[in-house]
């Protein structure tokens, strides 16, 4: 047997790692400052730029695709090249990997405040930067998947599985939430429109969560967590069980985030029980993780990266068993659109994905740079700022949406809504967000002292970039396989093909009949398409983020059709690219509120909101005001809006204008004669002809039936 | 003796009524008693301590005896328990996982041949009969109800308990029976209601805003109590006035009617100008001059 010598890379990984800093601590300071934001509207700085809606996005972006994606590669590129005793592909496709996952970071950091959004949350950036994603994302996997063809250790590890399935699930769900008609450099409309979009965001929303924020993390836990006590990992046959069934189970669940809204009945239920079958193979990770322990449990107790280890997979276990719970439609009916599921993610994010990236960070640093952590006393102190962090973050926010939850629903025995005004239970639970947002900062302030902790690690030594190792090559096969699972181990390409079968499976049988039935979507013959300047608002109402805050998705329950009106129907959303669901309510629903008000309202409600709802806690859009609306672009949207599908006439495109400056003059004459002037092309007039619209056309139809009603 | 037991059996028994009613000899006796059983309690604690002593100074290898009997019990009650644990996760004890580990090893990583704990399986299971059962219970026999017949169910309850309600308050006001009434307290109270709802579109004193002026004689809509509280209650929605009967609660609707009405003729400052039609008040009211006096002091209540 010949001892063949080669290098590992630890420069890609140290790059990686410092990428992981840096961007953690900006995704972290953007989300205490929309945490600010939601105590004290002055900290929008009146500026369009850096306005919660806008902001929102950058801070789910900054923390889920460059804080954890850069750990993940960190993690990978180190782990992989150790468990396939090779060198890593190529290094050229690992430096371009590298940075071009810092342009896209830097491409949605400049695009997200200007307002180029697609809305889907969790996948905001335009389709340049969607394109530029799967190139980098395929560079990744071709990477990969070279060094597991030139490995020199017959079977892939565990962490392994899990990175393939990574790979391949992510491209599935980022291409086909990608699918996107482009109108200009920086715009594009979703080809799917209302529930069938819907379906295909919140299974990519919700998978996105599964195999970009889970399955990465256990197949980083399988090789750190043993490496880390030095102890063998628990069960090889539960390795197998949980992997497989989680990879298979998860794709099901997405509809969880859309149960009592106009998505057809038997979908939702497949989300509620598939979630509910998920607790077992997601639990089954946290136990091999804790019994992988077993008997280094002294350890934990003066190792403080065995301790962020320990609060990670104790947090991965109570996020996997409160998602199920939160699908249940009992909770699920008073905990959506509140600060539940801020808190549940936060949990995830801040517990499971943050403390395990610290505890790699803290192993390896000090590893590829052949030294000691420089203070084991700062890495404990980190260990509880960040626990206390939290603790600080989670309950009060629980805390706030049962308040908030229970005040929407309560009615007095008349009748009538308790908290008829929204407003009042928003002021509500505004002490509890400040207590969230002291949460947040301690959670920083733990990032901030592990930052120092290791800039001084590092600068005490130097990086081995290379770092020799020597495995003996690759022998021939000459034994028979105990099992077929052992077998399958070794045939990375076939491993990749079955996981890719495991997760089409759920989404098919989903989105299929969604799309193609169309009695899953029952049509309402008055809804008719946006007016052209409807439609312009409508990307207003996308730039700035509106559903953010903003729901538009009346459920069928007493406690929303009283305070909003008649519930939200498939049929009414037929032509909306994107759809606007929403999934929090920090402000009311907006579905019904066309009609509602007068144009003045909207008018001094968006100029600054206190002057129609006193103490309010959203930003003004003043700009709103001043900014003319581009409206060369009508032609293009109009045209690509038929491509889709919408029944606008043939050649209406060069008409559109004429009706969209008609339309506006209307609303401008209106606020004239309330003492408002304002230019009719005017961004303002616009959102307003958009929120007016909002909900109305079935409105309309029952006064026609009414009136036909009478003529009979 | 018993009767002291007895009388305080019955003062516990009702313990609400026991520290108001007047009879003071129950409860001497009662804390006497309270007393007395503390002294008592207190002597046998003494009387045992002090027997311990003795049989210590007197016997000393009983106690060591006694001693090693306890330690041994609590290790044995100690391995009882961790086994009981083993055995709920399955587990193997630790010194036989030598025999447990499997015949590969990744950069140093090894795998144990553990079975999967049982009641991990058995959550599985019972996860994956939930699925079955629940989607039957939904999609296959129908017996659960969809959203939609959920929503009608709760709709109709919660009439049913409002019909009930309001049937038993004296609240029970509608645009057709509703009534002017000029009496300071309604006139307060619809102020109020005024102030925190409707001043944003009307003005603080009723002058119009985003909405109409409220303190001319002219009216979109109709200028009489009922007009107004059919107005208020139902809104017209196509014009921007909301309809307020899901926030406000019909008596609170005729308060707000009221108080619109004795706004009549107050000129504030800033009036928006007159919309609608002309619609005289009401002139033969017996109480009409009285009425500038009644808005004055309605309005220093509700201020």
């Amino acid at each position: 047997m010949q001892l063949e010598k080669f290098n590992y890379d630890n420069k890609i990984v140290r790059n990686f790692g410092i990428a992981t800093i840096v961007w953690g601590i900006v995704g972290m300071t953007v989300g205490l400052l929309v945490a600010v934001q939601l105590i004290w509207p002055f900290m929008n700085l009146d500026n369009q730029y850096t306005t919660f809606g806008r902001v929102r996005p950058l801070h789910t972006n900054a923390v889920i695709f460059a804080f954890v994606g850069n750990a993940i590669f960190m993690g990978v590129y180190y782990a992989l090249q150790r468990l396939l005793k090779a060198r890593m592909f190529s290094d050229v496709l690992s430096y371009i990997h590298f940075w071009g996952w810092q342009l896209i970071i830097v491409a949605a950091a400049i695009t997200l405040p200007l307002g180029i959004t697609t809305s889907h949350e969790y996948a905001e950036l335009e389709w340049p930067i969607d394109i530029a994603i799967t190139l980098i994302w395929v560079v990744f996997g071709i990477n990969m998947f070279g060094t597991i063809i030139k490995r020199r250790e017959r079977h892939m590890y565990v962490a392994i599985w899990f990175w393939i399935a990574t790979f391949v699930t992510v491209a599935v769900l980022h291409i086909v939430n990608s699918f996107e008609l482009p109108i200009s450099a920086w715009k594009s409309y979703y080809l799917y429109a209302g529930v069938q979009d819907a379906l295909v965001q919140w299974w990519y929303g919700h998978n996105a969560v599964a195999f970009f924020l889970t399955t990465p993390f256990l197949g980083l836990m399988y090789y750190y967590l043993p490496k880390m006590a030095n102890r063998p990992i628990y069960s090889y046959k539960l390795s197998i069980l949980h992997f497989w069934s989680l990879i298979f189970i998860y794709i099901w669940a997405g509809p969880h985030h859309l149960l009592y809204t106009a998505l057809p009945g038997w979908a939702q239920s497949l989300g509620v029980v598939f979630s509910i079958m998920l607790i077992a193979p997601s639990w089954g990770g946290m136990i091999n993780g804790l019994l992988t322990l077993r008997g280094a449990w002294d350890k934990v107790r003066t190792e403080p990266i065995l301790k962020f280890m320990v609060v990670s997979l104790t947090c991965y276990g109570m996020a996997t068993f409160e998602g199920p719970m939160l699908s249940l439609k009992q909770v699920n009916a008073i905990a959506h659109f509140t600060d539940w599921i801020v808190a549940h993610v936060h949990v995830g994010a801040l517990g499971f994905n943050g403390f395990m990236v610290f505890a790699v960070l803290y192993w390896l640093i000090p590893r590829i740079y052949k030294t000691e952590i420089y203070s084991k006393k700062w890495v404990s102190a980190h260990f509880w700022i960040g626990t206390l962090g939290i603790l600080f973050y989670a309950i009060p926010m629980y805390w706030a949406a049962v308040v908030q939850g229970l005040m929407w629903k309560e009615f007095t025995p008349e009748g009538v809504l308790k908290y008829p005004n929204f407003l009042e239970t928003t002021l509500q639970i505004i002490p509890m967000h400040m207590m969230r947002a002291i949460g947040g900062a301690l959670y920083l302030a733990g990032v901030i002292l592990m930052t120092v902790n290791l800039a001084k690690t590092m600068l005490r030594s130097k990086l081995v970039a290379n770092e020799p190792a020597e495995a003996p090559a690759l022998e021939p096969i000459t034994k028979n396989e105990p099992t077929l699972h052992r077998r399958l181990e070794r045939k990375p390409i076939l491993f990749l093909v079955l996981a890719l079968i495991a997760i089409l499976i759920g989404g098919m049988v989903e989105m299929m009949p969604t799309f193609m039935i169309s009695s899953n979507v029952p049509t309402i013959s008055s809804v008719k398409p946006y007016s052209p300047l409807e439609l312009q608002g409508r990307d207003l109402y996308i730039r700035e983020g509106c559903v953010n805050c903003h729901s538009q998705m009346i459920r069928p329950f007493r406690s929303e059709t009283v305070r909003y009106g008649e519930f939200s129907k498939a049929g009414e959303f037929v032509y909306d690219h994107p759809f606007l669901w929403g999934s929090k309510r920090t402000g009311p629903d907006l579905h019904r509120v066309g009609k509602k008000y007068p144009n003045k309202w909207h008018y001094d409600h968006l100029l600054d909101p206190t002057i129609t709802s006193p103490g309010s806690i959203m930003p003004a859009y003043p700009w709103l005001i001043e900014q003319e609306l581009d409206i060369s672009t009508t032609p293009t949207k109009i045209n690509a809006m038929r491509t889709l599908g919408v029944p606008y006439p043939a050649g209406y495109e060069d008409k559109a204008n004429d009706d969209l400056l008609k339309q506006a003059n209307e609303i401008a004459e209106d606020l004239k004669a309330n003492q408002v002037e304002v230019l009719p092309t005017s961004e303002i007039v616009a959102i307003t002809a958009y929120l007016q619209r909002l909900g109305t056309d079935i409105k309309v139809k029952a006064e026609d039936t009414q009136e036909v009603a009478k003529k009979d | 003796m018993n009767r002291i037991l007895i009388d305080a059996a019955i003062a516990a028994d009702s313990s609400s009524s026991f520290w108001s009613d007047g009879n003071i000899n129950s409860k001497i006796l009662l804390l006497a008693l309270i007393l007395v059983m503390s002294i008592v309690l207190i002597a046998v604690l003494v009387v045992l301590r002090a027997f311990r002593v003795v049989l210590q100074v007197t016997l000393p290898e009983v106690v060591e005896e006694e001693k090693k009997q306890k330690v041994l019990k609590k290790e044995l009650s100690k391995t009882k328990r961790k086994a009981f644990w083993n055995k709920l996760m399955g587990l193997r004890p630790i010194e036989e996982e030598k025999d447990q580990i499997m015949d590969h090893a990744y950069d140093g990583i090894e795998e144990l041949d553990n079975p999967t704990p049982a009641w991990f399986m058995g959550l599985f299971y019972g996860t994956i009969l939930f699925g079955v059962v629940y989607l039957s219970v939904y999609h296959v026999f129908g017996i659960g109800a969809s959203q939609d017949q959920e929503y009608a169910h709760e709709m109709a309850v919660a009439e049913k308990e409002r019909q009930l309600f309001l049937a038993s308050q004296a609240n029970n006001v509608d645009e057709n029976n509703v009534e002017q009434d000029k009496s300071p307290e309604t006139i307060a109270a619809g102020a109020a209601a005024f102030q925190t709802n409707c001043a944003v579109c009307h003005g603080d004193k009723g002058q119009g805003g985003i909405g109409p002026n409220l303190t001319d004689d002219y009216w979109l809509h109709g200028g009489d109590v009922k007009a107004i509280f059919k107005t208020i209650k139902y809104g017209v929605p196509d014009k921007g006035m909301v309809p307020w009967q899901s926030q406000l609660s019909p008596l609170q609707i005729a308060q707000v009617s009221n108080f619109i009405l004795s706004l009549r003729g107050t000129k504030p400052p800033g009036a928006k100008e007159p919309q609608g039609e002309l619609v005289m008040p009401e002139t033969n009211s017996p109480e009409e001059p009285a009425d500038e006096a009644t808005i004055k002091e309605a309005e220093e209540k509700a201020i």
